[in-house]
């Protein structure tokens, strides 16, 4: 009875660090930004994760979790289950703690968003995403679907939370278009750098504090305290990635880039996310500085393929949200995979290619469902709602003024009456 | 001849100057016709020059390392009262305009001869050098050097060797300025990766392009320039300027050969540009493979320099 206390408590400690974790995207993405849509990045989080929650206690839950069928579960809406398991955990903290990542996914999404969508897009998407996107992949591989029938391992979500999100975020970047001044007319980029790096070093150090909730709750109790091990393991995978990164930009421009660094971090924890409980401490620093070289390589891959990504969601989470998965395909023991029967060791470890192609497959069809149905939703929002984007008069005026009436930081900017006056 | 005559001077030939040298000696040709149409149309309006004067450049102009476009970096010293500043703002300022019309773009940093701070009599030259070094902070030391890198164009050379005189001594005086002035030139930006690759432009418009002038001819032309101050030498040419200090650093002879050769290389690559941004941009496409290590020998060397003459002015001058 105790440790079955203690395992609630455990999860609703986890819960608490995962919700804080909004903070820190709010601090990631205006920090990463210009000041002049300081106030909207922050205001808008925060609405939207309101309207994500409802979202997901009155269908979300129920089409992840619910008896349904291999696509999708389709019982327990508007939930509110009171009840107390003698075994695991209690239904409601079981809830709370699943609506948390549905909210981080879609937080991820709109980073896609940043800087030139309409407030009123940001309204709509976090309905339709919370509620068509995220929980059918969610039901594939952590509900009864048919992903979790093969064997998919994703301990706490990197393809569940970070590629679905970062699917969501590309489909909406390609719909909205670069911003205003991101490239030159002979396709040079240039850098619209954010306005506070300090800022985004404090989100990294909140979103790593938050991801020891995000992964090591993701053990759902205490029973051998093994959230000890996972969270090792995502200390070593941040570690790792900051230090790749850092190295990686350095070497390659001559300059110890800062947003480079911090990606790199943030890399290292979203590549051990699905990994951490499956793998050993060496392989976690392979996996973490893996991802920090990669989220660069990806970050300058968008950047020449005209894809205007501005706080880099696309990389960190999509690029190296595939990796993370199919590291596990390499890097799973015999003994945290089907010794704990959750799908079979990797490559490394005597399990030949089996769990490899699990994860590949899972990959490609979660990333795929989540790019085609965002990018439709976001297509069909496009026309219905005469655009998605604020006109090129408000996006240089800025979304605090456009969408809000008022700036983040009214002593720093003038009003754009008084703007005009002069 | 007016600016507009000039200016259509200058684009008959430019292009005909076949080398570095030419090139320059056709820059000061068209600055010398500019400042005597200004001295022209200002005696017109104002009167005659009222006392003697210097009309110097400084930077590149003033070093002989322009490419075909160049802004403009200049002052006037004369040799009288104060109260003739305004007149010799007053030809500052036209200056500026008929250089303008001619092809030569405003500095941006304002080092031009309608500003009061590059235009003053001696006696005010002498004082604000000595205020300059006296101050010893980052930017009055960037004016100095600046202005330390000055030649006559038009007009008295005597003035502006009594002011270079005057920090001469200041200089032997004070030998500790000497670690200042290395330190204020001291920044190199890096031209070449740890696995030695060009390290170009990461974003903007010149995307994927070097930029010759910082990374690789400022550390020879900043370390010349602390080598003369050092040895109290007057050239202002960077090439005039090894000449002279060859005779006492032998190690010297392999960089001037290097600086002249990289020189040729600048403007090998810089002589079609089509505006003044443009000359210290070199795409990386552009080059060969073996233009590239050519480059990379250039900002390895540079830097080389660099180093040596830090230890030799450790050694030599800022212990007298």
């Amino acid at each position: 009875m105790e440790t079955v206390l203690m395992d609630n408590l455990w999860v609703i400690i986890g819960t608490f660090l995962v919700l804080l974790m909004i903070g820190g995207f709010i601090l990631l993405e205006a920090g990463s930004t210009r000041m002049k849509n300081a106030g909207h990045i922050a205001g808008k989080t925060i609405f939207t994760i309101g309207i994500g929650s409802l979202v997901f206690w009155a269908v979300g839950w129920g089409f992840i979790y619910g008896e349904g069928n291999w696509f999708i579960g389709l019982s327990d809406f508007f939930y509110g289950d009171t009840s107390f398991n003698e075994e695991g955990l209690s239904p409601a903290v079981d809830f709370i703690f699943q609506m948390m990542f549905a909210l981080i996914a879609l937080t991820i999404a709109f980073g896609g968003f940043a800087e030139r969508a309409k407030l009123s897009a940001y309204v709509v998407f976090a309905v339709l995403f919370s509620a068509l996107v995220y929980p059918v992949v969610a039901h594939w591989i952590w509900g009864s679907g048919w992903l979790a029938e093969h064997g998919k391992q994703d301990f706490a979500g990197s393809t569940v939370v970070h590629l679905t999100g970062a699917m969501a975020a590309l489909a909406a970047t390609i719909i909205l278009k670069p911003r205003i001044g991101k490239y030159n007319k002979d396709g040079s980029s240039n850098e619209l750098a954010g306005h506070n790096q300090v800022y985004t070093a404090l989100a990294v150090l909140l979103l790593w504090v938050g991801w020891f909730g995000f992964n090591g709750a993701s053990t759902f109790g205490v029973s051998e305290a093994f959230f000890g091990y996972v969270i090792l393991n995502t200390q070593l995978g941040a570690a790792a990635g900051a230090v790749a990164a850092m190295l990686l930009v350095w070497a390659i421009t001559g300059k110890a880039d800062v947003p480079t660094t911090l990606n790199g971090a943030l890399a290292g924890l979203v590549a051990i996310t699905a990994s951490c409980g499956f793998v050993e401490p060496w392989a976690a620093v392979i996996i973490g500085a893996i991802g920090g070289l990669i989220v660069y390589a990806s970050m300058r891959f968008f950047d020449r393929a005209r894809i205007d990504d501005p706080i880099f969601a696309l990389s960190v989470h999509g690029t190296v949200g595939v990796w993370g998965t199919i590291s596990t395909g390499f890097f799973a023991t015999e003994a945290l995979s089907s010794g704990a029967d959750w799908g079979l060791p990797g490559l490394f470890y005597g399990g030949g290619f089996e769990q490899l192609g699990v994860q590949i497959l899972g990959v490609v069809a979660s990333g795929a469902y989540a790019f085609v149905v965002s990018f439709i939703i976001l297509k069909v929002m496009d026309k219905v709602m005469g655009g998605l984007r604020v006109s090129e008069e408000e996006e240089i005026i800025g979304l605090d003024m456009s969408e809000h009436g008022s700036y983040g930081y009214p002593e720093n900017i003038p009003h754009p009456d008084e703007q005009q006056a002069k | 001849m007016g600016y507009e005559d000039i200016k259509k001077w200058r684009e008959q030939h430019i292009h005909e100057q076949m080398n570095h040298e030419q090139l320059n000696n056709f820059h000061d040709e068209l600055m010398i016709k500019t400042v005597q149409s200004a001295m022209e149309k200002v005696k017109e309006e104002q009167g005659k020059v009222p006392a003697p004067f210097a009309f110097f450049l400084m930077g590149s102009a003033s070093r002989r390392e322009q490419s075909i476009w160049s802004d403009q970096d200049h002052g006037i010293i004369f040799d009288g009262p104060n109260q003739h500043q305004a007149y010799f703002q007053k030809l500052g300022t036209e200056i500026v305009d008929g250089l303008e019309i001619v092809g030569y773009e405003r500095c941006e940093g304002k080092v031009m001869a309608s500003e009061s701070r590059w235009t003053k009599s001696v006696d005010d030259w002498k004082q604000q050098v000595i205020n300059w070094l006296d101050e010893e902070s980052w930017q009055s030391l960037r004016h100095f050097s600046t202005f330390f890198d000055s030649r006559v164009l038009l007009g008295e050379e005597k003035l502006l060797k009594n002011v270079k005189q005057v920090t001469f001594s200041y200089i032997q005086n004070h030998p500790k300025i000497m670690n200042r002035l290395v330190d204020n030139v001291g920044f190199i930006r890096k031209g070449v990766g740890v696995f030695g690759q060009l390290l170009p432009e990461q974003s903007g418009t010149r995307t994927g392009q070097i930029n010759i002038k910082t990374m690789a001819l400022f550390p020879f032309v900043n370390a010349i320039r602390l080598l003369v101050l050092c040895n109290q030498i007057m050239k202002t040419p960077t090439v005039e300027r090894f000449a002279a200090l060859k005779t006492k650093y032998s190690f010297l002879t392999e960089y001037q050969i290097l600086f002249e050769s990289l020189l040729a290389f600048k403007f090998q690559f810089t002589k079609d540009a089509a505006e003044y941004e443009e000359v210290h941009y070199i795409p990386l496409k552009k080059l060969s493979k073996k233009d590239k290590q050519e480059l990379k020998e250039y900002m390895k060397k540079g830097a080389e320099l660099f180093e040596r003459t830090k230890n030799t002015i450790e050694k030599e001058c800022s212990k007298w």
